[in-house]
């Protein structure tokens, strides 16, 4: 396991039972893009059919005919639980009827026939005819793993029974049998994969252990320098014209799917719809139903592919509409798709861009009004981008798309509306750069996301009153600009931190700890949180009120933090 | 800082008693353990003993013989020498703190006692000091004792803005002095300013150094053109506009650190029994700041980096300008640089900052023709003006640093290499 390959086509082995189905089928959706002849091929045990990875990749691939070869080892055992118990359907291969594709329930002992078969999958893949299910019958003769006790829950006799059914001896007899190889010939090949092993043992063992300087090497990909940039400005210029931050976005991923290719979308109704928040409105009749693709609600699925669409040379770009549906597929993203460059030594890139709405308001309730960006920081590996102006958004997704690193791209639903100043001319914002949205020298307020146009209308009502606020907005919390904070508050000595999102573990938290640890001595005062409650989000517009910062909130917590 | 002391509880049920007589009197030194007073509880007189030590401030509105007293009330404090007493002067009538609830606490019989005020049951009385990070940071670079301050903050804390506001009254403010009487001879109102303690202590100064030395000024011109050339190197290859470039007086104080060491009598001080040499190079620089003369003091001008020199000079002299300079920095100084260039003055008689032994005056850098290699050149003159205490360095040697101080400013490359 954690063994990779790309040079060879191996992608990598997982310790997670199914992803590698749903990048299977991702890596066929990018050949399909790419219009390359190659197969991807998932290789994966019985257990992993009982998975929700299993289903949603074989609907996945068979939907857009994807060229893959789903190949189940049925080995009986998944640890230590036979299938026979843990399935429903004794069966794997006629399952595929249930997806719309070919099944076949073959020997998996038998070499020649597996061969058979799979070459004809390969040549209906080839030919676009979709994905094949293929069950190879055997049986798993040693442990679970290496040292494990074997005879808890079977019997020496039936494994003895099975190691005889070895698919390499019965090989070998057919093959003396026909007269199509000598003993000699096939002795030759045996010693050959011998010393090939022993070789390689013998360089595992003479290499050094790797320097534990390099320990946190490859988790991101190695920053691309910024291109194509003519406002290298990290404000908007003045006299720029104005549209609307859902405007900015679709301006930047209109442009970069302009030209770059390799940039496809998928999504729920995405496609000629446009999607809910006109985010692809009018790329479906330039692009086509490739690029801007329509997805069942199969959350896990398609962001599972996005991970193997990435690995294999293509740029996904995941739209799911809300943030809270993606929690589904959120191992995906934690244990594929940001621990991926890390898992391959950088071998991989991973320029995935998963973007949705965040945020409270217009009673969209819990399962529409999460924010999770702090969640997400938390993982090494991702990026996680929450703009709040339209400049911001434009400049961020630029970056994003030209970036290899996977970005979660988090955009405050209430603020879609807006409109601000954005360029015509070309540029990005890089991460990790917070933005001073105002100069002050009193206090300092973080305003993340939704919480920036609230922050800002408070300091300029405290102006009003002789009081100098300096709003920051970190406009991604992963990285997190924590130096332009600290030479803020040694500016100002005082630190407030306005965040919708809930306090426990969270950005302020994260901030207020990285402030006392860098900057004790330039505090004047205790540092201060205003957060949204913590609650799932209710439905009611006066509950719903009663747990987001509003103005008098942020305005009574800035006058308490400028008194202190 | 005071510690309180309060009428203990004798016992578990006692709210008063009464007050028998003091064992020590106000302005008496107390040690830990020695009887303070004596009180009567419902059962017995006992003498208190005292938990803290320090000179007993008995306010004078305090209990007398035989008077009634609750549990918790302060009596009296207990402060550090030439400490004020938290109770108004005996004029005003003094309200006596009474502490809240004593938490139950009940000290055991014999060794009651007035506790300290760090614990919580007199918190009432007096809360805690509370200084934040910022404003003990800035304390300790403004030389301000944070702990004489009233906070500011919500809770009482103090914060920067109440040690700035308490460092500039320290040097800045005029204090309230009575001016000489000005002959009324022309009947006319005449105009006055009040004299600042800071002029007072520059004309202190300044008389001793005309009045208690024995002054002797020698002027040394030099060819300053290496020196305005090197200077010109620093502004020029400088990266930002906020780097700080050594100015002249920087590099004069450096180059005559060097000199100086080779001749200590001339930062040695002067003693009627013996002449002490200084253990330091401090280097005083002159700086006119809008209250006054101040010269902050540069330590270890030998040790510095010419860039590490000018970093400190600059500081100094926003903060004496600023009037936040703290005492510590005016002091310690054995030679003074004092420069009146910029105002075009060529050569003058500065006045030696006593205790030390000589100050070195710089004049202005003037471009003149000079003649050089038997042709005439343009060059950048500059004048050295050198007081010295005649009680401790002669004529000869104080000129013959003079001139190894000119060839150094002719000739500085040499010099500056660490």
């Amino acid at each position: 396991m954690h063994l990779f390959s790309p040079e060879v086509g191996m992608m990598g082995t997982s310790g997670i039972v199914g992803p590698c189905i749903l990048q299977a089928a991702g890596a066929g959706y990018s050949f399909k893009l790419l219009k390359s002849d190659q197969v991807a091929v998932a290789f994966f045990g019985d257990g992993a059919v009982n998975n929700g990875a299993f289903h949603e990749g074989l609907n996945l691939a068979a939907i857009w005919r994807l060229p893959v070869l789903f190949i189940c080892e049925n080995n009986q055992f998944a640890t230590e639980v036979p299938f026979a118990y843990a399935a429903g359907n004794p069966r794997v291969g006629n399952r595929a009827e249930a997806y719309g594709m070919p099944g076949f329930e073959l020997d998996g002992n038998d070499v020649l026939s597996v061969c058979e078969s799979v070459g004809d999958a390969v040549r209906r893949a080839r030919a676009g005819k979709g994905p094949t299910l293929i069950e190879c019958r055997t049986y798993r003769t040693r442990a679970h793993a290496e040292g494990m006790g074997d005879f808890s829950y079977r019997t020496r006799e039936d494994v003895e029974k099975w190691k005889e059914r070895c698919p390499i001896a019965r090989l070998k007899s057919k093959l003396l049998a026909d007269g199509a190889a000598s003993a000699d010939e096939l002795d030759a090949i045996v010693d050959e994969v011998a010393q090939q092993i022993a070789e390689a043992q013998q360089f595992a063992e003479a290499s050094p252990w790797p320097d534990p300087a390099t320990a946190a090497n490859h988790i991101y990909a190695a920053p691309k320098p910024v291109t194509h940039v003519t406002v290298k400005s990290l404000v908007p210029p003045k006299g720029t014209r104005e549209i609307t931050y859902m405007k900015a976005t679709h301006e930047a991923l209109a442009e970069e799917m302009a030209v770059n290719p390799k940039i496809f979308v998928m999504g729920e109704g995405i496609g000629k719809r446009g999607g809910n928040f006109n985010t692809t409105a009018g790329l479906y009749d330039l692009y086509g139903p490739v690029r801007l693709c329509d997805t069942p609600i199969s959350e896990r699925g398609f962001v599972g592919m996005s991970c193997g669409a990435a690995m294999t040379g293509s740029r996904p770009v995941i739209d799911f509409m809300f943030a809270d549906f993606v929690l589904d597929s959120v191992g995906e993203i934690v244990n594929q798709i940001s621990k991926m460059q890390y898992m391959s030594s950088g071998r991989l890139t991973m320029p995935v861009l998963l973007r949705g709405c965040i945020g409270i308001g217009h009673s969209a309730a819990t399962h529409h009004s999460g924010n999770y960006y702090p969640m997400y920081a938390h993982f090494p590996g991702l990026r996680v981008v929450v703009p709040s102006t339209p400049y911001d958004a434009k400049g961020l997704m630029k970056h994003a798309l030209r970036s290899n690193d996977p970005v979660l791209f988090l955009e405050p639903r209430e603020l879609l509306g807006i409109k601000g100043p954005v360029p015509l001319e070309d540029y990005e914002i890089p991460f990790g750069q917070a933005a001073i949205v105002s100069e002050g020298k009193d206090a300092t307020v973080i305003a993340i996301g939704r919480m920036v146009p609230v922050v800002v209308e408070v300091a300029q009502k405290l102006a009003a009153e002789g009081a100098s606020i300096e709003v920051i907005d970190p406009r991604t919390v992963a990285p997190l600009d924590i130096e332009t904070i600290r030479e803020s508050v040694a500016k100002t000595g005082r630190l407030l931190i306005v965040d919708e999102c809930f306090a426990p573990f969270g950005i302020g938290a994260e901030i207020s700890a990285q402030i006392a640890d860098r900057g004790f001595d330039d505090l004047d005062a205790p540092i201060r949180r205003l957060n949204g409650l913590h609650t799932p989000t209710p439905y009611s517009p006066t509950l719903e009120a009663a747990v987001v910062p509003r103005i008098d909130d942020v305005l009574r917590a800035t006058r308490e933090l400028l008194a202190e | 800082m005071a510690f309180e002391v309060v009428v203990p509880r004798l016992g578990w049920s006692m709210d008063e008693g009464t007050f028998g007589q003091w064992l020590k009197r106000d302005g008496d030194y107390v040690d830990r353990g020695q009887p303070l007073f004596v009180l009567e509880g419902e059962k017995s007189a006992q003498e208190i003993e005292s938990f803290d030590a320090g000179f007993l401030r008995i306010p004078s509105n305090g209990p007398g013989d035989g008077d009634t007293v609750k549990v918790g009330q302060v009596l009296a404090y207990l402060v550090a020498e030439n400490e004020s007493p938290p109770f108004p002067p005996a004029d005003s009538p003094a309200k006596i703190a009474t502490a809240g609830a004593l938490s139950g606490q009940t000290p055991a019989a014999g060794k009651v006692a007035a506790p300290a005020p760090a614990s919580d049951s007199v918190a009432t009385a007096k809360p805690a000091m509370k200084a934040s990070p910022r404003a003990r940071r800035q304390a300790s670079e403004l030389g301000v004792d944070w702990t004489k301050l009233a906070g500011t903050g919500s809770t009482g804390r103090i914060r920067e803005r109440d040690v700035i506001a308490a460092a500039k009254q320290q040097f800045v403010s005029p204090i309230p002095v009575e001016l000489p009487t000005v002959p009324a001879t022309t009947g006319k109102s005449v105009k006055a300013i009040p004299v600042s303690r800071l002029r007072k202590a520059i004309a202190t100064r300044m008389m001793a150094g005309s009045k208690e030395t024995a002054p002797v000024t020698l002027t040394m011109p030099c060819d300053a053109s290496n020196l305005a050339s090197l200077r010109q190197q620093f502004r020029a290859t400088r990266r930002d506009a906020d780097e700080i470039v050594p100015d002249y007086n920087d590099l004069i104080a450096k180059l005559t650190a060097e000199i100086l060491a080779r001749h200590p009598l001339l930062t040695a001080r002067w003693g009627d029994q013996e002449i002490a040499f200084a253990e330091a190079m401090h280097i005083a620089i002159a700086v006119d700041t809008e209250a006054g003369l101040l010269a902050p003091v540069v330590r270890n001008v030998d040790q510095m980096t010419l860039r590490q020199l000018a970093a400190e000079s600059r500081r100094l002299a926003v903060a004496a300008r600023a009037g936040t300079l703290p005492e510590g920095d005016l002091q310690g100084g054995v030679f003074t640089i004092t420069n009146l260039g910029m105002f075009g003055i060529d050569s003058f008689t500065p006045v030696i900052n006593l205790p030390q032994a000589a100050i070195l005056g710089i004049g202005a850098i003037i471009r003149e023709p000079a003649a050089v290699d038997e042709k005439i050149v343009i060059r950048d003159r500059l004048t050295l003006s050198l007081t010295f205490d005649h009680r401790i360095v002669d004529g000869a040697p104080a000129a013959k640093f003079l001139a190894e101080l000119r060839q150094a400013i002719e000739q500085p490359g040499p010099w500056l290499m660490p």
